[in-house]
């Protein structure tokens, strides 16, 4: 009873457009306040100075400066140069363009829309001047950022990790086969689409143009593999593997490319730190009202609720996947993997599924979800660079989204897939 | 994009009020401090640990720094009008009953974050001599008084920033 009236005042705080950190910090204290009174309250200051000190979740801020300061370098137009020469001969070049140096992107940055505003700013652009419509140009640059999330450093599968009690560097090593996968099919959904509307090509396949190009951007290409490697090895751990990647980027950019623009710079660290700031204000408020779940063992009635009804792992991860499929539509990763993780966790335990193998399948559902209105961040984003209509974009979208899709369904279904190499190298 | 480019306008017409200004000042020098500060005490940890003279504090003193960039950081964001919400039902309200339901989110936030403050200053008092672990001339009163100090400046920026809410443009949803 108590629950159902703590979850409607939430609901209604959210309706009334209270950011979601905040009702979930007032409905907290509203139980603080029933069960335990005012004397109860002063708690909730420690739990919410705990809360947001989770070593771990160092790696946010520190990946983001890291992808900031690298893209402060103009570390986008050299990688587009590369992806360029590699897969530009291809009909539809541009497309695949934009996918290889999303995925190449994305082992630097850890966000989405840092790689949708990064690199669409370029290739955008650049997709329209070579007439392939701009909402195709959008769509492709939105799906193929939404895919890059599930490439290491992935900075919802940080806060899975901690929210879920995860090993952080299998979730990395775990996203890895899922992500060229899905790179692939996405090339080939995108060519399929090219060969139809007669796309260009952008010019023939050089070598030599490769290896010019690679010089430039083999820098920014070296920095992922060192780092990750790092961390892979488990020489460091993903928080300090984080702090290096700062270091490494500040390195390339001062020493190497000598173009580090102070106020692109500026800009960023400060987008960075609000990104953080956003992220764990949701981490810390939602400690308080944790707190109090699991106080009522709301995870394990949920547990033996389903239980109940079937202990099939197949059964469960469809019903799992449906959940986060219509949660993604209204809320963003980071909030849904923190509301919604620790309450079902004990589910998934109990259920027998690896919780690195459901990692992956939250953070890529999840990720699915910001191509689907009304909460798209991704899509959003690519449409304002594109300056198209949101509807337009997600008529062609369906079909890149049907194929991430599909990577879902094989990364739910066939746990070989992502967690081939997790086997290999850390069990 | 879209922020960003709503933000560099807002950069040539300047604030209206000296308080918004100076509060965006102070907020996004406590961020850029926060931020840098964090990077450097990882790598020194990291360097120091791989040198074989690992720091006791290292780990202390980061989450430590995480903490307070979660609340200096949470303030400029209040400020930016950045947190995650579901815009989507005010979006489409208009007129007074638009006003009489931000003015009630506004309350609600602000009310929050009042007794966070209190429950904050509380807890800073109850500490009195006590220390942190592994640094101890440092008080622990000094690391948790983000609490108070935090609740009380996300509070000042949500004031400066209600007429942004009364009046918004839809503000663009973000993915961290």
């Amino acid at each position: 009873m108590m629950l159902l009236a703590l979850f409607a005042l939430m609901l209604l705080l959210i309706t009334v457009g209270v950011p979601i950190a905040v009702a979930l910090g007032i409905v907290a204290l509203a139980a603080i306040l029933v069960s335990g009174g005012w004397a109860a309250v002063p708690n909730a200051g420690l739990v919410l100075f705990d809360g947001a000190t989770s070593f771990p979740l160092i790696a946010i801020p520190l990946f983001i400066l890291a992808g900031a300061i690298m893209n402060a370098t103009g570390i986008s137009r050299r990688l587009i140069a590369f992806a360029s020469a590699l897969v530009g001969f291809i009909r539809g070049g541009l497309a695949m363009v934009s996918i290889s140096a999303s995925l190449f992107f994305a082992e630097i940055s850890g966000s989405a829309v840092a790689d949708v505003a990064a690199l669409g700013s370029i290739l955008i652009p650049a997709m329209k001047r070579r007439g392939y419509g701009k909402s195709f140009a959008a769509a492709v640059m939105s799906s193929s950022a939404t895919l890059a999330v599930i490439i290491p450093p992935s900075i919802p599968m940080i806060i899975y990790g901690v929210m879920a009690e995860a090993s952080v560097v299998e979730l990395f090593v775990a996203g890895i086969v899922p992500g060229v996968l899905g790179g692939v099919l996405l090339m080939f959904a995108a060519w399929l689409y090219a060969r139809r509307h007669d796309f260009p090509v952008e010019g023939a396949f050089d070598l030599r143009r490769v290896r010019d190009t690679l010089r430039e951007a083999g820098w920014a290409l070296l920095l992922p593999v060192i780092i990750l490697g790092g961390i892979f090895t488990g020489w460091v751990t993903a928080t300090e593997g984080a702090g290096l990647a700062v270091v490494a980027a500040l390195a390339i950019g001062g020493l190497v490319y000598r173009e580090l623009d102070p106020k692109e710079l500026r800009r960023a660290m400060l987008e960075g730190g609000i990104q953080t700031a956003v992220v764990m204000l949701l981490v810390a408020t939602s400690a308080l009202l944790g707190d109090y779940l699991t106080e009522q063992r709301l995870p394990q009635r949920v547990a033996s609720g389903i239980m109940a009804l079937t202990d099939s792992r197949w059964v469960i991860l469809l019903l799992l996947n449906a959940f986060f499929l219509v949660i993604g539509l209204f809320l963003h990763s980071a909030a849904a993997i923190i509301l919604v993780v620790p309450i079902v966790m004990p589910l998934v335990r109990a259920a027998g599924i690896d919780p690195v193998h459901f990692g992956l399948i939250v953070t890529l559902n999840l990720g699915i979800g910001q191509q689907t209105p009304p909460v798209a961040s991704v899509l959003v984003t690519a449409c304002s660079v594109a300056k198209a209509d949101i509807w337009e974009v997600t008529k062609v979208n369906v079909r890149f989204v049907a194929v991430l899709v599909g990577v879902l369904v094989l990364v739910t279904y066939i746990p070989i897939i992502p967690m081939a190499l997790v086997e290999w190298f850390y069990r | 994009m879209g922020r960003w480019r709503r933000r560099e306008q807002r950069a040539r017409s300047p604030d209206r009020s000296v308080l918004k200004r100076g509060l965006r000042r102070l907020l996004e020098g406590s961020v850029l401090v926060l931020m840098t500060a964090l990077a450097v005490t990882v790598v020194v940890g990291v360097t120091f640990r791989k040198l074989g003279a690992a720091l006791v504090w290292y780990d202390e003193v980061a989450s430590i720094l995480l903490a307070w960039l979660t609340y200096y950081g949470a303030a400029l964001a209040a400020l930016e009008r950045a947190h995650i919400g579901v815009p989507t039902v005010v979006d489409r309200l208009t007129g007074r009953t638009r006003t009489v339901v931000v003015l009630l989110a506004e309350t609600s936030v602000i009310a929050f974050f009042a007794v966070v403050a209190w429950a904050g200053w509380r807890v800073v008092r109850v500490l009195g001599g006590t220390t942190l672990v592994s640094l101890p001339w440092v008080p622990a009163a000094v690391a948790q008084s983000v609490i108070p100090i935090g609740a009380l400046l996300f509070i000042a920026a949500q004031l400066a920033s209600v007429r942004d809410a009364l009046s918004a443009a839809p503000v663009e949803e973000r993915e961290p």
